[in-house]
């Protein structure tokens, strides 16, 4: 092991055994709103932003830098269908559900979106009930004095299924139990027109886990879009764990990492996507840890989001 | 003694003859400035009725709060709902002079007089000087609004109303709102200097005034020099979209009308979900849908505007021939064609 992976497994350890130790869902959220009010002194005014960055606030399953505007909701519906493995019996995954999102971000600011969401979840876990904030610290200028927009995003999940009895990741001794959370850095630049790219760093920590996996993953993750038309666009996006994690659980389950290509259409109010996507989950806290399908096995499925602007 | 008795009488005697002498009156004189309701106050004539009635809480401080950004603060505290989701009325109104000769309403020359002021090019008729006017809503607005147009025509109140619940999609004002509203509309009103008189003009009105001359005459000559109505025609796109209206287009000229018409609204999705930018790729979805019969297509939205929905009630509202000449429809649409390419 050379110098940077020693110093990167020290930073990690550290900052992962701190974050363990946190183990007060009241503490936890204290830090995050902290970390919310500390980056929003380094906000900076735009003159010209750039405008849409990325036309959603979502990409195919991670978040875009793009927050709700002040004063409007933004009410969104996903859908991911079965695997397309299961062939013409299960019409190509059309048939099953691997996960449902009901959800709504409203914007207090340009900046600041506050949101909350409800998945059917496609892990173990599931009814799961997802607050999320978003905080935009820079925005792209036109002129190019700022080259980036930067947003820091946070969602917490708690699964609201019911405990089952025994040593299972389901048997929820206490409430904290029930939560995990991720924090994500968006970076985002819009090239032209037509190219958008966004890099997302990230750190995923589940409450409880299986015996042998691990409570925190830092995840980095890669988004662009690539517009076709006024109305039409290619988007995709992937993230890529960094935990040292094992790649088998319980000598069955394998973590691969979650990425997916669609389409996005523009129709003013609304934003459709149609993609595709080997992650079951649509919220960071599943679609992050638990992917499980395989794009080399042909383990993938046809997902679509709605997502509807309303002035309040 | 006598002598001091004498001298009282005389002081006294002079101040009752004086008292009786007449008055030396200063000439009247108007002054740019001057609010014209009050030089024609002045002249005999009779005054606007819709002056502000100014009941509890009325003050021209909310009217501007409530014009500007739909919320104010209520007279007992506590600010008042947004008065619309998704307009102000600057959003389709100037609140300034827009136009260099009052007695015309001359779309090209509004166009060049915003340029040359910094304002943008809209389809509503600029709040300055609405109480000067008498009618409202006028010409083919009832082909649009129909019979709610009928209350509106000659009371300024309602008028206010039906834009604010109709144009606006928002809520109906409360009395002390409407008042507040029409209090600020007042500190709008025209002046002398709006009307481009000459100095023969001014000449005659201070004549009139100083009862030298007709102050019929110099009522209906201030009268003569602003519209007392803002005309309106509906007029349909071209019957040939593809061929338009046949005239050679001024790209430089649409270029105005895109900058300081279309993206006053569209720019950044401002007021409309559709966004407008500068950006070859929205020329070329522009340019694609000219022809069309689409919401997309200049000439629909431009003649028709756009209609409420269920869901989606802010609407477009069309440029009138008064707005919107056809000559500047197709400078539009020429500068439109040169940046799609």
């Amino acid at each position: 092991m050379n110098f940077l992976e020693k110093r990167q497994n020290f930073i990690y350890n550290n900052l992962h055994n701190y974050l363990n130790n946190i183990s007060s869902m009241k503490n936890q959220f204290l830090i995050i709103i902290c970390v919310f009010f500390i980056f929003s002194t380094f906000q900076i005014n735009a003159q010209d932003p750039v405008f849409q960055t990325f036309k959603d606030t979502r990409i195919i399953n991670s978040h875009s830098v793009e927050t709700v505007p002040d004063r409007k909701l933004d009410f969104r519906i996903g859908h991911r269908f079965g695997n397309t493995k299961g062939g013409w019996q299960t019409l190509y995954g059309l048939e099953s559900a691997a996960d449902v999102l009901f959800g709504f971000e409203y914007g207090l600011s340009n900046e600041l979106t506050i949101g909350v969401s409800r998945t059917k979840g496609a892990g173990e876990l599931s009814a799961l009930i997802s607050p999320s904030m978003k905080y935009r610290i820079l925005h792209q200028k036109e002129d190019n004095s700022m080259p980036l927009s930067l947003t820091l995003m946070g969602v917490s999940t708690i699964s609201t299924m019911k405990s089952t009895a025994g040593d299972e990741l389901t048997n929820f001794d206490k409430f904290a139990h029930r939560v995990s959370y991720t924090a994500q850095i968006l970076i985002a630049r819009k090239f032209s027109q037509r190219f958008t790219l966004q890099i997302m760093p990230g750190y995923t920590h589940r409450n409880k886990v299986d015996f042998d996996d691990v409570n925190g993953i830092f995840s980095v993750g890669a988004a662009t879009r690539i517009q076709i038309n006024k109305v039409f666009g290619i988007i995709a996006d992937a993230t890529f764990l960094l935990a040292d994690r094992p790649n088998e659980i319980d000598g069955s389950q394998k973590f691969f990492a979650p990425m997916g290509i669609g389409l996005e259409i523009d129709t003013g109010g609304h934003i459709f996507q149609i993609n595709f996507t080997n992650a079951t989950g649509i919220i960071e806290n599943d679609y992050i840890p638990y992917t499980t399908s395989s794009w080399g096995d042909n383990e993938f499925r046809l997902g679509f989001t709605i997502s509807r602007i309303f002035n309040l | 003694m006598k002598k001091l008795f004498l001298i009282a009488v005389l002081i006294v005697a002079t101040i009752i003859l004086t008292s009786f002498l007449p008055e030396e009156k200063s000439l009247l004189k108007i002054e740019k400035e001057d609010a014209i309701s009050e030089v024609l106050k002045k002249l005999g004539d009779t005054p606007i009725q819709h002056q502000a009635k100014f009941i509890k809480g009325v003050s021209s401080e909310i009217g501007a709060d409530l014009a500007l950004r739909g919320i104010a603060k209520k007279p007992n505290g506590g600010n008042t709902k947004k008065q619309s989701k998704h307009f102000v009325c600057t959003s389709c109104h100037n609140i300034v002079k827009e136009d260099p000769d009052l007695r015309v309403s001359d779309p090209q020359a509004r166009l060049n007089y915003a340029k040359e002021n910094g304002l943008p090019f809209l389809q509503g008729t600029s709040l300055y000087g609405i109480v000067n006017r008498t009618s409202f809503y006028n010409g083919d607005y009832d082909k649009k609004y129909g019979k709610l147009v009928e209350p509106a025509r000659n009371n300024i109140r309602e008028a206010i109303q039906l834009c604010a619940v109709e144009c606006a999609q928002g809520r109906q004002l409360k009395n002390w709102e409407v008042e507040s509203v029409l209090a600020w509309l007042w500190t709008l009103e025209l002046r002398m200097e709006d009307l481009n008189l000459s100095e023969a003009d001014y000449q005659t009105v201070n004549a009139a005034l100083n009862n030298n001359g007709s102050k019929t005459a110099a009522i209906e000559l201030i009268k003569s020099y602003y519209l007392q109505g803002s005309p309106a025609t509906f007029i349909p796109p071209p019957s040939d979209r593809k061929v338009g209206y046949n005239l050679k287009g001024n790209p430089k000229n649409g270029k105005l009308i895109y900058e300081l018409s279309c993206q006053h609204c569209h720019e950044d999705k401002r007021y409309s979900y559709f966004d407008l930018d500068d950006e070859t790729l929205t020329f070329k979805h522009l340019d694609k849908h000219i022809s069309k019969y689409s919401r997309y297509s200049i000439y629909q939205v431009a003649r028709y505007g756009t209609p409420p929905m269920n869901g989606k009630k802010a609407y477009m509202p069309q440029y009138t021939q008064e707005k919107m000449s056809d000559q500047m429809m197709e400078d539009l649409r020429s500068y439109i064609e040169s940046r799609s390419r």
